[in-house]
C-alpha cells in the first residue's frame, strides 16, 4: 500500500464533509428528524432539473441555488402536511420527498432527454475525483500545497454550520428540545425551526455535488447518533459527532485501500466505505458507551432509558 | 479534554501528511496509462521497453459504464501520457479524462481516426460509433495514431516507435486477411450477426455482415419489449442460426431472443461469447487484441454455418466457446 498526496486530501475533504453535516446533524437526531438529509437530497432532483433547464449548464451556482431553494421548501411542506394533516413526521417527510423525486424524474425524462443530464452524475458525486479541481495553489516550503475546489466548497459549509451553531447555540438548543419554553423565553421557535432546514438544505446539496449523496447521508446522521451514546451534554455532543465523523473518513478511507486487495478485489470506493465506517463506529459505540453501552448496562443491571427515546436532560 | 482531543486530531493531521511514500525507482523511462485492452495492447506493442503500460479497465468490464476508482485517480495522475479510446466508449471517465488533460498529453486513439477523414461511423447527429477495433484495418489506423502521438511526445525515440508500429501493422494485416477469409466461409444468406449491444458495426462494414444489437450504441441504453419482438421476428423471417453474447455485458437479453425465437419454433442457439468491449484473461491468448478478434471472427463463422480452421488463425485459441 502507498499513500499519496490524493489520499491525504481525500481523507481532509471527507473530513470536512463530515464536520459540516455532523453539526445540523446533531440537532436532526434531537428533533428526531433524521431522515431529512435523505429526503432532502432525493426531493432537491426538481430544482436541479429546473434549475438546468434555465440555464443550460450543469454543475452551476444556479444549479446549486435552485437546489437549496427546493430542499428548503420539501421542509416546509413535510412542516405543513405534518402539522395541517395529521400524518407524522416521518410519514409526511415521506410524502414530499418521493413526489418532489418523481416530479424531477419526469421533469429529466420529458424535457432534458437529448441533453446531457445524467441524474447520476448530479446525485452521486465522486470523493476520489474531487483532488482533480483545484481551486487554489500555494507554497509552503519547497512543495506547492494544491487545494481542491471541494476542500474549499466543503470548508466554508462546515464553517457557515459552526457560526451558525456557536451564535445560535442557547436558541438552537432550547427550541430542539422544548419549542414552548423557548417561545415563552422569547425565542421564535420557527424561525430557529427553519434556520436549521435552510443549514441542512445547504449542506446537503453543497456536500453531495461534490463528494456523492451516500456519505452526506450517513455523516448527517450517524456520527451523531454515535455521539449521543456517549454524552448527554450538547456542547460535548457536537464535538464529538465532528470528531467521529472525521475519523470514520480517514478510517474509511484507509480500509477502501487496504481491505479490498486482502480479499483479491483492484479497489472500492471510499464514500461507500466511509459510510460503513461510521456505522462500525456506531456500533462499537453502542456496545461499550460508557452510560449507555449495552455491556456497561449489562454489568450494571439498572434501567437507563436510552438516549433515543426521548430529548436529552439539558445541561 | 478539549485540548486533549484538539491534540489528538492535530496528530492526526500531521501523520496522515507525513505518510507521503515517493515513487518506487522506475525501471522504464516513461509510464504510459490506457483505459480498455485493445488501447493497451496497441500501446504495448509501439512503445516497447520505452514505457511501462498501465491498462485501468480490466477483461470482462464494460467501459461505457466504468467508474473510476481511487487505484486509477493514482496512475492516471502519476501518467506521463494517458491514452482513451474516445467518442464516448468511456463515458463516465469522459470528466476525468478532461481534467487530466490540462496537465499532460492525453490522446483520444479514435478521435485522432476522425481527424483523417470520414472513416468513423457517425449513425446519428453528432453519435459516433466508438466499436472502431472491430474491424482491424480502423485499428491499423489507431496503431499510426499511437505510434504518432508518442513520437510527439518523446521525438528521440520516432523513428523506434515507427518500426514497432510497422512490425504490428504487419500482424495486423494477417489477421484483416483472416476474418475477411474465415467470415466469407459463412453462407451467403445467414451473414446476419445479432449481439447482446451495438458494437459490431465495423466488423459489419469491413468483412460483409448485417448487425444488429439488442442495445444501443452504449449499454447504458435500454432494449424495449418492443425492440426484442422485431428482432425475433427478424431472427425467424431469416432463419438465423445463432445470436451472441458479449462477455463484458450482460446476456439477459439474449436469452429472451433465444426464448422467443423458440416459443415460435425456430431453434435458435447462444453460439458463444464474444469479447466486444473487453479482451481475456490477462496472459491468455484471448487476452491480446489478436486473440480477441481470432477468437471472434472464428467463433461467428462456426455458428453461423461458416467452416473457420478448428482452434483460429494461428492455431492458440482454447477450444472456443
Amino acid at each position: 500500500m502507498t499513500w499519496f498526496v490524493d489520499d491525504t486530501w481525500i481523507v481532509i475533504i471527507g473530513a470536512l464533509t463530515a464536520i459540516a453535516c455532523a453539526l445540523p446533524g446533531c440537532f436532526l437526531v434531537l428533533r428526531q428528524m433524521s431522515m431529512m438529509g435523505d429526503a432532502i437530497s432525493h426531493a432537491v432532483l426538481p430544482g436541479l432539473a429546473i434549475a438546468f433547464l434555465v440555464t443550460g449548464e450543469r454543475a452551476s451556482f444556479t444549479m446549486f441555488i435552485g437546489a437549496a431553494v427546493v430542499g428548503v421548501l420539501t421542509a416546509v411542506f413535510t412542516q405543513w402536511i405534518s402539522s395541517l394533516g395529521k400524518v407524522d413526521r416521518g410519514a409526511s417527510m415521506g410524502i414530499v420527498f418521493t413526489t418532489l423525486f418523481a416530479l424531477g424524474l419526469l421533469l429529466i425524462v420529458q424535457a432534458a432527454d437529448h441533453v446531457d443530464l445524467d441524474p447520476g452524475c448530479v446525485l452521486y458525486g465522486a470523493i476520489e475525483m474531487t483532488t482533480l479541481d483545484v481551486a487554489w495553489e500555494f507554497q509552503l516550503g519547497e512543495t506547492w500545497i494544491e487545494v481542491p475546489r471541494a476542500a474549499m466548497v466543503l470548508g466554508s459549509v462546515a464553517l457557515f454550520n459552526l457560526i451558525i451553531v456557536v451564535a445560535f447555540f442557547k436558541e438552537l438548543k432550547i427550541s430542539a428540545f422544548d419549542p414552548e419554553l423557548a417561545t415563552t423565553q422569547g425565542i421564535n421557535a420557527n424561525f430557529m425551526h427553519y434556520l436549521l432546514m435552510t443549514q441542512v438544505a445547504v449542506t446537503t446539496v453543497a456536500a453531495f455535488e461534490v463528494v456523492g449523496s451516500i456519505i452526506v447521508i450517513a455523516m448527517l446522521v450517524t456520527p451523531a447518533a454515535t455521539a449521543h451514546l456517549l454524552t448527554d451534554r450538547l456542547g460535548l455532543m457536537l464535538l464529538l459527532s465532528a470528531i467521529i465523523g472525521a475519523l470514520a473518513a480517514g478510517l474509511g478511507h484507509l480500509l477502501a485501500i487496504v481491505i479490498p486487495p486482502l480479499i483479491g478485489f483492484d479497489g472500492t470506493t471510499t464514500s461507500g466505505m466511509m459510510a460503513v465506517t461510521t456505522g462500525l463506529l456506531f456500533v462499537l459505540a453502542w456496545l461499550f458507551a460508557p452510560r449507555y453501552g449495552w455491556i456497561s448496562r449489562l454489568v450494571s443491571r439498572k434501567d437507563v432509558k436510552s438516549p433515543f427515546s426521548g430529548p436529552l436532560p439539558s445541561d | 479534554m478539549y485540548r486533549q482531543l484538539i491534540q489528538t486530531i492535530v496528530l492526526f493531521i500531521v501523520l496522515m501528511g507525513s505518510l507521503h511514500v515517493q515513487a518506487v525507482p522506475k525501471k522504464y523511462p516513461y509510464q504510459a496509462v490506457t483505459t480498455v485492452g485493445m488501447i493497451t495492447d496497441i500501446v504495448r506493442n509501439v512503445a516497447g521497453d520505452k514505457a511501462d503500460v498501465e491498462g485501468l479497465i480490466g477483461e470482462g468490464i464494460d467501459p461505457h459504464l466504468y467508474k473510476p476508482t481511487r487505484n486509477d485517480l493514482i496512475a492516471l495522475k502519476r501518467a506521463d501520457i494517458v491514452f482513451y479510446n474516445g467518442l464516448m466508449l468511456e463515458g463516465k471517465m469522459a470528466d476525468v479524462l478532461m481534467k487530466i488533460a490540462r496537465s499532460k498529453p492525453v490522446y483520444a486513439v479514435t478521435e485522432g481516426i476522425e481527424d483523417e477523414g470520414d472513416y468513423v461511423l457517425n449513425t446519428e447527429a453528432q453519435h459516433f460509433d466508438p466499436h472502431v477495433w472491430m474491424d482491424v484495418s480502423g485499428w491499423i489506423h489507431a496503431t499510426r495514431v499511437v505510434a504518432e502521438s508518442l513520437s510527439e511526445y518523446d521525438p528521440k525515440n520516432a523513428t523506434f516507435y515507427q518500426e514497432n508500429a510497422n512490425a504490428y501493422i504487419t500482424q495486423l494485416k494477417k489477421l484483416d486477411n483472416y476474418a475477411r477469409e474465415v467470415l466469407a466461409t459463412i453462407p451467403e444468406n445467414q451473414r446476419i450477426l445479432v449481439t447482446a449491444h451495438d458494437a459490431f458495426n465495423y466488423m459489419g462494414r469491413a468483412y460483409g455482415l448485417q448487425v444488429k444489437g439488442i442495445q444501443g450504441l452504449s449499454t447504458e441504453s435500454e432494449a424495449g419489449v418492443r425492440d426484442i419482438e422485431h428482432l425475433v421476428s427478424f431472427l425467424v423471417e431469416n432463419k438465423i442460426p445463432a445470436v451472441f453474447v458479449e462477455t463484458s455485458v450482460s446476456d439477459k437479453n439474449v436469452r429472451a431472443l433465444v426464448e422467443g425465437a423458440g416459443a415460435q419454433g425456430h431453434m435458435l442457439v447462444i453460439g458463444g461469447s464474444l469479447y466486444s468491449d473487453a479482451m481475456g484473461k490477462t496472459g491468455s491468448y484471448e487476452g491480446t487484441y489478436i486473440g480477441m478478434i481470432d477468437h471472434n471472427v472464428t467463433i461467428i463463422s462456426r455458428a453461423l454455418g461458416g467452416s473457420p480452421p478448428e482452434n483460429g488463425m494461428q492455431n492458440k485459441l482454447a477450444t472456443a466457446h
